[in-house]
């Protein structure tokens, strides 16, 4: 469908939906947590702002009753369980609300070892969408308003969850911006391309928001922090930069579940994204290898067949 | 007998990473041999071709690499089984994230050259090393190291003028 096409009809996910899961995402978490199958559950509550939502651990009957679900719960509650509330698991089940791309990054974790699936309960969002960034955030979810990523999302079902909260979550299509952004910077020259990503990475100032954001950068020390011997300068300078975009990119390949949440908060608006999309489709054209939403035996990169292709090599 | 050594404009610098068991050991043999190759080429030796990490590529370009050589053993006869296996995988994937940023693929090259092959070692220096030459200095990643935060262009005229009144 083109875009014109599309400008016509009125897209728009009813607010109601969105109240329907914030009641489902309720009911389930205030169950989990009266017969204590787990000690807590990882949610959104409502921002102090209006129209907001910031994640939260909640361990009481009375604040999961406060749990909501709406377009504002753009964060990938998975870096919960690797970084900032790692310690919870210890103490027993823990419950998570997640969003298909979420999922995809809950699988990658188990595929890691970083996780095990008997330690989740998964409360999977059917979720039709939520906001982008930079965006004007009406009450209402529009195509005007949209997450980039929810574009081209194949993950609206969350399969493979404790229990799914919502019904049904199908948007007329969508242009796929994404997908026509990758096509025109593959069909630039090569020269092109370079200008285009230096312009990009030298305004990285560096301030590790995308690592800090990214369930699968665990790392206790990252390499890109090593200053004997310095693998990559860490000024803010584009020598430096460039190195950590594309060690960044190269660290990530074949794990990546694509939440493109490293792209929501970049400060400066590298768009991140692409470079994860340029790997993770030449993981798939080589080794036939795609984030999903159950994890896997060994990630693409961790693993290798004797054929595998080597024309590029004398 | 010597050919003459003729003298060229351009000496590019070419880096080799090589792995200890092979292909060290067949640079060695055409060196014992007296083979000529190129003497551009630094040899950087490591144990293995699974050690060789895409950044360390990164920083030979950055600090004056014209050209990169990354060889070991032929698969199957890796010293430690995997390694070069695994190194496959992810130079295939760090071959396509460099032309992605658009860096010329023809300064980067992969070889298996084993123990025996001294002659093949001959072979994939020379031809890495006169094609790079025919391409010339590579200038992107040794600019990055000279240049400043906001490298950006001055793109609106507002700025222009702005930056033009400092004087
Ligand atoms: S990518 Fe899909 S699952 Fe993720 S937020 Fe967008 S619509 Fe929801
Ligand atoms: S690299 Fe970005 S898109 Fe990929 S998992 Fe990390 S935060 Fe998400
Ligand atoms: S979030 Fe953006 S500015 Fe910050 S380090 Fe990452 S790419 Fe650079």
């Amino acid at each position: 469908m083109n875009a014109k096409a599309n400008k016509n009809q009125v897209t728009c996910i009813e607010p109601d939906y969105y109240q329907a899961i914030t009641e489902a995402i309720r009911k389930e978490a205030v169950k989990i947590l009266k017969d204590e199958t787990v000690v807590g559950v990882v949610g959104y509550l409502p921002g102090r702002r209006k129209g907001t939502a910031s994640p939260a651990l909640v361990t009481t009957v009375e604040e999961a009753e406060k749990l909501i679900f709406s377009p504002a719960c753009v964060n990938n509650l998975s870096v919960y369980l690797t970084k900032a509330k790692k310690g919870v698991l210890k103490q027993g089940k823990v419950g998570i609300v997640a969003k298909g791309c979420d999922m995809r990054a809950l699988a990658g974790l188990m595929t890691e070892s970083q996780l095990q699936r008997e330690d989740l309960f998964i409360i999977g969002v059917v979720c039709p969408g939520v906001y982008g960034f930079g965006v004007e955030r009406t009450g209402t979810l529009t195509e005007a308003n949209i997450a980039r990523k929810c574009r081209e999302c194949t993950v609206h079902m969350p399969e493979g969850a404790d229990v799914a909260a919502g019904t049904h979550a199908e948007l007329a299509d969508l242009t796929p911006e994404e997908a026509q952004e990758m096509a025109r910077i593959e069909a630039m020259p090569q020269a092109e391309r370079w200008a285009f990503w230096k312009e990009h990475f030298s305004r990285c100032i560096r301030c590790m928001a995308c690592r800090q954001v990214c369930p699968f950068c665990y790392c206790e020390q990252c390499l890109c922090d090593k200053n004997r011997p310095q693998a990559v300068e860490s000024s803010p300078r584009p020598a430096g930069n460039m190195a950590w975009h594309l060690v960044r990119a190269m660290h990530l390949a074949g794990r990546c579940g694509g939440c493109a949440e490293c792209e929501r908060v970049c400060p400066m608006d590298i768009p991140l994204n692409l470079l994860n999309r340029r790997m993770a489709q030449e993981l798939k054209e080589l080794y036939d290898f795609e984030a999903g939403l159950t994890p896997v035996d060994k990630g693409p990169l961790n693993q290798y067949k004797e054929d595998d292709d080597q024309s590029f090599i004398k | 007998m010597h050919a003459a050594t003729k003298q060229h404009d351009f000496e590019p610098k070419i880096v080799a990473f090589v792995c200890t068991w092979c292909t060290y050991a067949g640079a060695d043999l055409a060196g014992t041999s007296r083979m000529q190759y190129p003497p551009n080429v630094r040899v950087l030796k490591f144990p293995c071709t699974g050690r060789i990490d895409p950044v360390f590529i990164l920083r030979a370009f950055q600090k004056g690499a014209d050209g990169v050589l990354v060889s070991g053993c032929h698969p199957g006869d890796c010293h430690y089984m995997a390694g070069n296996f695994h190194a496959r995988r992810r130079f295939a994937a760090f071959r396509a994230l460099l032309d992605f940023v658009g860096v010329d693929l023809n300064r980067l090259q992969f070889s298996w050259v084993s123990a025996a092959e001294g002659g093949k070692w001959v072979d994939v220096v020379t031809e890495l090393t006169e094609r790079v030459r025919t391409m010339g200095p590579m200038p992107e990643f040794k600019e990055l190291e000279h240049e400043e935060q906001w490298s950006g262009a001055i793109n609106t005229p507002e700025l222009k003028e702005a930056y033009d009144s400092i004087g």
